[in-house]
């Protein structure tokens, strides 16, 4: 059973573990000795102030990139991976459902016309299906990769600010779902600006701070911790 | 991805007008080097023909490469279960669509500006079109996707794309010339054997480097 050797925590129920993860771009170091375990039904906040780290420990996680340290060992195959970030990956030449059926023929999904209406129909973007998604807004082309992402039905979802931009009702549908799919059975990873918003939905989360992990631990740990001072990030 | 491509491609229209333009352009400023009435060598029609393509290689492979990069639609392919190669050989069989579809625009010009009627066999001459744009299109598609992602690699694909394409298209206008009424050439199919080689060596290269190239992030 691994031993995540920054919390002591034992478990092999996860899909993705890093351990003591260091990395640095050229000679400038971003963080070093980041451990995790991500396990499957769990919410964890990446939080931290600008220039933190947590975009790079993301695109690390989602293995974009290799870290220049340390060890990242994944239990999730690709196809039950999904990323929603703050690029949402649509092709503003093609309509909202041209988009849906070509990333789910990337990702060998079959899909018919009407599932694609079904899952456009969830991010209220029905009414939209054959217009061009140039002539979305970004809240619009947000809900639109939110259909991408629940199309794959997820095992492991990594979501970097994805709420950055949207207006209250599309930020609440997005936690909604996201909430969904945690029920459902799926970890989710999420970086988060609005941490005493997002705090009530999450498990765990991690703190990255002066180039190091400064707290990994439930977020009941971490609210009692930081009761009264309030979060810089 | 070729549908999408194609799709994207058609539905703005600049990303196939602008190579077909330029390759015309080209075509008829040649024309213009010779006197009213003189016919210009098979072998400079070929010539000129090749570099229409090449030209219009360039453009059409930095714009097909370019649609991934709007809103990083190319993050979400690095993260799909997708073999990258297949990024590859779609945008690779994209792109000969467009190079050939720009070569029914040169071939009549050609023929028109630069004299040429005296095409020997046609289906031989389509061969030879076929078998230089696969080397073309194997090279611009893993070029390509070099140039993408940094501004100040944009015009790194003309800049190493001309050196490498040099025996291919030394291959196409020695076979051109020859389908094209020129002077007898007996190395013919010597010619054609490094236009074969050059696709197939550039193919496999492809195939092992392109995750590599289209992977850096």
């Amino acid at each position: 059973m691994p031993l995540n050797t920054q919390t002591g925590y034992f478990s092999d129920n996860y899909l993705l573990r890093l351990d003591r993860v260091t990395h640095f771009f050229d000679q400038r170091l971003v963080f070093k000795d980041v451990s995790l375990l991500i396990e499957p039904r769990t919410v964890t906040l990446v939080a931290g102030p600008n220039g933190a780290g947590k975009t790079t420990l993301m695109n690390i996680m989602s293995g974009l990139i290799s870290p220049s340290k340390g060890l990242v060992e994944h239990k999730v195959p690709r196809d039950k991976m999904a990323f929603l970030g703050h690029n949402t990956f649509v092709y503003s030449g093609l309509s909202a459902l041209d988009n849906l059926k070509f990333w789910a023929k990337v990702y060998y999904r079959r899909l018919d016309d009407d599932e694609c209406m079904q899952l456009l129909s969830l991010v209220g973007l029905k009414a939209f299906a054959h217009e061009k998604a140039g002539f979305f807004s970004r809240g619009m082309s947000q809900r639109l990769s939110l259909a991408r992402v629940l199309m794959l039905r997820p095992d492991f979802l990594l979501l970097d600010e994805p709420g950055t931009g949207l207006d209250p009702d599309s930020r609440k549908l997005l936690r909604e779902k996201i909430t969904q799919s945690a029920q459902g059975g799926a970890a989710v990873v999420w970086v988060s600006h609005t941490l005493e918003e997002d705090l009530d939905l999450a498990d765990k989360i991690i703190f990255l701070e002066n180039k190091k992990q400064a707290f990994y631990g439930t977020t009941r740990d971490f609210s009692s911790r930081h009761q009264g001072k309030g979060f810089e990030h | 991805m070729t549908s999408k491509d194609l799709k994207l491609i058609f539905s703005d229209g600049s990303g196939i007008i602008q190579p077909i333009l330029l390759g015309l352009i080209l075509v008829f400023v040649f024309s213009l080097s010779t006197p009213i009435g003189e016919e210009v060598s098979a072998q400079a029609a070929a010539s000129i023909f090749w570099l229409a393509t090449s030209f219009a290689l360039i453009l059409v492979f930095n714009t097909l490469y370019s649609i991934e990069e709007t809103n990083q639609a190319r993050t979400g392919l690095l993260l799909s279960p997708m073999p990258l190669q297949h990024v590859w050989i779609s945008k690779a069989f994209t792109g000969l669509i467009l190079l050939l579809l720009a070569q029914l625009f040169f071939f009549p010009a050609i023929i028109v500006f630069l004299g040429q009627e005296n095409v020997a066999d046609w289906w031989a001459l389509l061969g030879v079109i076929l078998l230089v744009d696969w080397g073309l299109v194997a090279v611009g598609s893993l070029l390509g996707a070099v140039s993408q992602g940094h501004a100040s690699r944009d015009s790194l694909l003309s800049v190493v794309i001309f050196p490498l394409l040099i025996p291919l298209l030394l291959a196409g206008i020695r076979m051109g010339a020859h389908l094209l009424g020129g002077a007898d050439d007996e190395s013919l199919s010597s010619w054609a054997g490094i236009a074969f080689s050059f696709g197939a060596v550039f193919t496999g290269a492809a195939i092992i480097l392109f995750p590599f190239v289209y992977n850096e992030y």
